[in-house]
């Protein structure tokens, strides 16, 4: 260590100063590592090599393929199940049931199951998945919240609507009755329609009613029906004077 | 944040509750939600004097929740735009509002 004493001068022999001022420098070679000035530390932070990253080789990582997810055992099952639904029943109506209990379930399954309507629950997606997929896509939106199938082979409807009527939690939002969308209101003017056989009974004879009419009077006897030509005839005479009358008056 | 609400939804104060709605729409989601919440069994027990009725119609009107008071007062919510959320806090806040003791023994 050098030490440069700057003593002042000592008067007397053996007198030491009272204050002695040592300096020492410090050494650029030091055996432990020195540490950098701020300044310089934070040049060196700034300004580290970075070197460039080395492009993978062409076989390191997997493409990036598209992920088709399979469906599961399950969800295959279920759209089986639905496909049947849709093909075998005639009517199918969606109920949203705002949490029933189990014995209003149970009580309702039975009510409904005396005119063979079965009561169907289905995954909300799973279905959301098989009706874009087919025709009634437009039962799409009504599938939201806690939904429930009520299907048939037959279009009872009237029957259905006064059972569901009994349980106050089921709401019906919509049917599919022979592959024509309705809604509630229409289920409703579906259930008063009268039946088909009578439909048809009244429209043929709609038709045939003028036709009917000629036949009921050519069977009856001939005195009538020569009275009633003769006053044909005296109605017509009676247009054509007055028409006559009329066009000279004009 | 659902079953604790419907654990503590009180119907001592309301009459009537009449929901409305067009179940072809897109915003009907939130209404029929309400309607699951407060059609369950549960909150019907609190009281059975009062009526939950839902009517569907079919004419892209707007969802509606009309709700009638003990005391006359009426809350109606365009359930268009909003959440069933907000619309299940208005309502417990009206509740609350009218009968606190109601729900204050429901929570003990």
């Amino acid at each position: 260590m050098a030490a440069t004493l700057c003593s002042k001068i000592i008067p007397k022999q053996g007198w030491l100063p009272l204050r002695q001022s040592v300096r020492h420098g410090s050494k650029a070679v030091t055996r432990h590592r020195k540490p950098l000035h701020f300044l310089k530390q934070k040049l060196m932070a700034v300004t580290e090599y970075i070197p460039p990253k080395p492009a993978a080789p062409p076989g390191a990582y997997p493409t990036e393929t598209i992920q088709v997810t399979e469906e599961s055992g399950l969800v295959l099952i279920k759209k089986k199940q639905l496909r049947e639904v849709f093909r075998d029943n005639k009517m199918i109506a969606v109920a949203q049931n705002s949490a029933s209990s189990v014995e209003d379930m149970i009580l309702l399954k039975h009510r409904l199951h005396k005119h063979e309507i079965s009561v169907k629950f289905f995954p909300n997606e799973i279905v959301r998945m098989f009706l874009s997929d087919s025709v009634y896509s437009n039962l799409t939106p009504l599938f939201i919240g806690h939904t429930v199938l009520l299907v048939s082979k037959e279009p009872k409807v009237k029957e259905l609507l006064k059972t569901v009527r009994a349980s106050p939690q089921i709401t019906i939002l919509g049917a599919c009755v022979d592959d024509s969308l309705l809604s509630a209101q229409g289920l409703m003017s579906y259930s008063k329609l009268p039946s088909l056989t009578i439909v048809q009974g009244e429209l043929v004879s709609g038709l045939t009613m003028l036709t009917s009419q000629t036949a009921a009077l050519l069977q009856r006897h001939p005195t009538h029906l020569s009275a009633l030509l003769q006053q044909y005839i005296k109605q017509q005479s009676g247009e054509t004077e007055s028409a006559a009358t009329t066009g000279e008056a004009s | 944040m659902a079953a604790s609400s419907k654990s503590r939804v009180v119907l001592k104060a309301v009459k009537k509750i009449a929901v409305q709605f067009c179940p072809f729409e897109s915003n009907v989601r939130a209404t029929r939600e309400f309607l699951a919440l407060v059609g369950s069994e549960k909150v019907r027990a609190t009281n059975m004097n009062c009526e939950v009725t839902c009517v569907v119609k079919h004419d892209m009107s707007e969802p509606v929740v009309d709700i009638m008071y003990v005391d006359g007062e009426r809350l109606v919510m365009k359930g268009a735009k909003l959440t069933s959320q907000e619309m299940m806090s208005a309502f417990q806040s009206r509740c609350f509002a009218k009968d606190p003791q109601a729900k204050v023994s429901g929570k003990k």
